[in-house]
């Protein structure tokens, strides 16, 4: 790069050089030809189209030093002038003209005034057009760069068609174009292409009121001075008799230098009185009011993320805009919302490296030339087109929950502006997000409560509102359901007049599903009841119908039993649920009875019949069984012990004189004080049959 | 809340998965996603170790149901192993021993997967 740019110093020097040994040459009348005058025209031609990068290294006026731009602007203009002044080149003009040549026809003194005059003139005017350029270019839109350079091709195209013109001086073209017709047209284009330039004045914005009146005393001296300067030089333009294509350069970049200068001039006093950045101020917070309005109305978090990109993309006129959020942990982010990505961008998601320098240092950042920074190569490879970036880090207290992003295509698309609108916003934006989580974790948690609250009003409706009345025994049961609902469940069907089926169980999972499942089984077990004189083939059926009917991972676990007061006893199948404890009128000892059993839903039929025993225990007077679920022995204290099943068969054998509903009291007193002040995690469920 | 963690390990023949904690319906889901993951990485001889095991619900029970289907239909199993008595209490209860069996200790648990033919592991 570095080698490039001094062969561009170097070649236009060379050339003019050669222009101007050919200058001597033709001095000292040597070899005073037609072809070697169009070899110097040449030269000088080059020299001038290869001097062309000048105008876009300058670096005089940027967005961030527009005055400095401004005063080297005016203090070149000024100083020109006066040298003009001093200078007084009115006579060397007359000799050339009188002489009816060119600059060279005149003595040795007057050639080198005449050089000198227009290289410095055309050194000034690629200066000048440089800034120019650069007070263009800040804020530029899509067609600015087209426009200039448009501007700059056909004044470079004029200059060289005026050697035709010139002809009538030193150089006789040997064909004849009808020049004054297409000279005429281009020089419309040229100053329609300047006053179009003209227009790029958004540089004023940039300035506040007190520079906006510093600049406006100096465009009152300024103007008129570069008018006089501009007719002055266009009377005498010893750049013309110079070289005709560098004179005709010249005069033209001083018009737009004029054109320009008092086009930027008469806005800046349009924009004055209106006291701009007041103005601007109070647009500003209007677009901030409405982006707080809509976004805190907003408490969809999915929406927010579209509203803020939305709103974001239309405040800055930006072309494409993304929002990034971090997961809880805040390790990865998440591309929530986008305007104007593909669909690769987006499922790519924003390149790490990008999103750890947008909120490296938590503050936001304004990118105006993506190519020379050090996110250039990551950017490139996931979106290209974006040249300019605002960042905006949203934060947290100290930290970072996601990022705003917006992206032009082209470079320096932004202003400073930009950044603090966006800035202002993502407090709002944080807010918002904040609240809409918020928001949503509730309304989760009252989902949750309410499905609970019905499945616990579901769980207590399928339980059977009383006991049921049966000559010769008492039966008492009492189910506590925990926090979160279990799938405790008990039940009585009458068969006929002295039986009664009895079931107690447990559906597996919790909640409404669990809820559900128990429903259901009510129902199965309402059908079949009848219908069966076996708990086995009752069960055999009930399983088939359940396993048919229920997630593989979703099993209930029961007693069923028939209670026949006639015969005096109790025929039973254990399925899967805890055994019964009978403490026998004539014996000390309370026993476990445990049949063979498995859970209805587990499987199919084969196993599940060859599994289930049927068991018959007597019912004397005096004996009495008590029936529970894994709630009771599950239960546990702070200490995270279980109440287990020896504690449960040893505080029956001390209540079993006593009726039913005093038995369960007891236990359940029991089990309060061993629980304590732990949570209960599942159903409890007790039922007690005493023969009486 | 008590905590529930699953530990993988992959030997040749089989998959181990030491359940340690306590184990029901608010934490029974982890244990799900683990063995989906073993289905998903074609890893079908899994072995349950229960030692470190303190509780298990009926949801952590299902939890096995929901898979063995699946699992022994690619020809593999779920086999149980080092249950307290507690634990091996409600297992027995419900009937599961004819369903799933259940080693009283790791390395017998082990013997029972199918070994891997040398050949057959280089694919």
């Amino acid at each position: 790069m570095k080698r490039l740019r001094n062969i561009s110093l170097i070649l236009p020097l060379t050339l003019l050089l050669g222009g101007v040994l050919i200058d001597l040459n033709l001095l000292g009348g040597l070899f005073d030809n037609v072809p070697l005058r169009y070899l110097r025209e040449g030269f000088i031609t080059l020299a001038l189209i290869l001097s062309l990068p000048i105008i876009y290294n300058q670096r005089w006026a940027s967005d961030r030093n527009i005055l400095r731009g401004l005063r080297s602007l005016f203090f070149l203009i000024l100083g020109t002038f006066l040298l003009l002044l001093i200078s007084d080149l009115e006579p060397f003009a007359a000799e050339s003209i009188s002489t009816g040549h060119n600059a060279l026809y005149g003595s040795m003194i007057t050639y080198f005034i005449l050089t000198a005059w227009a290289l410095f003139s055309t050194l000034f005017v690629l200066v000048i057009l440089g800034t120019i350029r650069n007070l263009i270019f800040i804020k530029q839109k899509k067609n600015t760069a087209l426009h200039f350079l448009l501007l700059m091709l056909v004044l470079v195209f004029y200059a060289i068609l005026s050697v035709i013109k010139i002809g009538d001086l030193t150089i006789r073209f040997s064909y004849r174009l009808s020049s004054e017709s297409i000279g005429y047209l281009l020089l419309f284009i040229v100053i329609n292409l300047m006053v179009l330039n003209s227009f790029r004045v958004s540089w004023l914005s940039f300035l506040n009121r007190k520079q906006k009146l510093t600049v406006f005393w100096g465009g009152l001296i300024l103007v008129p001075i570069e008018w006089l300067l501009y007719v002055k030089y266009h009377t005498s333009n010893p750049a013309a008799l110079f070289s005709p294509v560098l004179g005709r350069f010249v005069d033209l970049g001083f018009l737009f230098l004029s054109i320009y200068i008092s086009m930027a001039f008469v806005a800046l006093i349009a924009r004055l009185p209106t006291a701009t950045l007041f103005d601007r101020q109070l647009k500003q917070l209007a677009s901030l009011h409405t982006l707080s309005r809509a976004i805190s109305s907003e408490f969809d978090l999915t929406k927010l993320a579209d509203t803020t990109v939305d709103l974001a993309l239309q405040v800055t006129e930006a072309d494409s805009s993304w929002l990034t959020l971090a997961d809880g942990q805040g390790g990865a982010w998440h591309l929530v919302a986008a305007r104007n990505l593909t669909e690769s961008e987006q499922s790519a998601g924003v390149p790490p490296p990008v999103a750890a320098w947008a909120v490296a240092p938590l503050q936001p950042k304004l990118l105006n030339q993506i190519s020379k920074s050090p996110v250039h190569v990551a950017m490139s490879i996931w979106k290209r087109d974006v040249q300019s970036v605002i960042a905006v880090p949203l934060r947290s207290g100290e930290e970072a929950v996601g990022c705003l992003y917006v992206g032009k295509k082209i470079e320096y698309g932004f202003e400073q502006d930009d950044l603090d609108m966006l800035r202002a916003f993502s407090d709002q934006v944080v807010i918002a997000i904040r609240n809409a989580r918020l928001v949503e974790a509730s309304l989760v948690k009252e989902r949750l409560e309410e499905e609970l609250r019905i499945a616990h009003t579901a769980q207590m409706k399928l339980l059977p509102k009383e006991m049921p009345q049966l000559p010769g025994v008492a039966i008492e049961a009492v189910c506590i359901t925990a926090n979160e609902v279990g799938g405790d469940y008990y039940d009585f069907f009458r068969i006929d007049a002295h039986r009664l089926g009895l079931v107690i169980g447990d559906v597996s999972g919790k909640g409404a599903s669990a809820a559900f499942i128990m429903a259901e089984l009510k129902g199965i077990m309402e059908a079949l009841a009848p219908q069966h004189d076996s708990p086995k083939t009752l069960l055999l059926a009930a399983n088939e119908t359940l396993y048919g009917n229920v997630d593989r991972n979703i099993f209930v676990s029961l007693i069923y039993g028939i209670i026949d007061v006639r015969d005096r006893r109790f025929r039973f199948c254990r399925a899967g649920q805890c055994p019964i404890l009978l403490a026998a009128h004539d014996t000390p000892e309370v026993q476990v009875l445990e049949p063979h059993g498995m859970g209805l839903g587990l499987d199919s039929g084969a196993n599940f019949a060859g599994a289930v025993e049927e068991m018959t225990v007597p019912l004397r007077q005096g004996d009495t069984l008590l029936f529970y679920t894994d709630g009771a022995i599950e239960a546990r204290n702070p200490r995270g012990e279980e109440f287990t099943e020896i504690r449960l068969v040893t505080l029956f054998q001390r209540h079993q004189q006593l009726p039913p509903p005093e038995i369960i009291g007891h236990l359940i007193a029991e089990i309060d004080t061993f629980v304590d002040t732990a949570k209960s995690h599942d159903d409890l469920t007790f039922l007690v049959l005493k023969a009486v | 809340m008590e905590n529930f963690k699953v530990v993988r390990q992959d030997s040749v023949d089989l998959t181990t998965l030491k359940i340690i904690g306590f184990l029901d319906a608010h934490t029974a889901p982890a244990l799900e996603e683990a063995i989906q993951k073993l289905i998903d990485d074609q890893k079908v001889n899994i072995l349950v170790d229960f030692k470190d095991l303190s509780y298990i619900s009926s949801a952590g029970l299902g939890v096995f149901m929901g898979f063995i289907e699946e699992v022994r239909s690619r020809n593999g199993d779920i086999k149980m192993c080092s249950m307290s008595p507690k634990i091996y209490r409600v297992f027995d209860l419900l009937g599961f021993p004819t369903i799933y069996q259940i080693f009283d200790k790791q390395d017998e648990a082990a013997a029972m997967f199918p070994r891997k033919e040398p050949a057959s592991s280089d694919e």
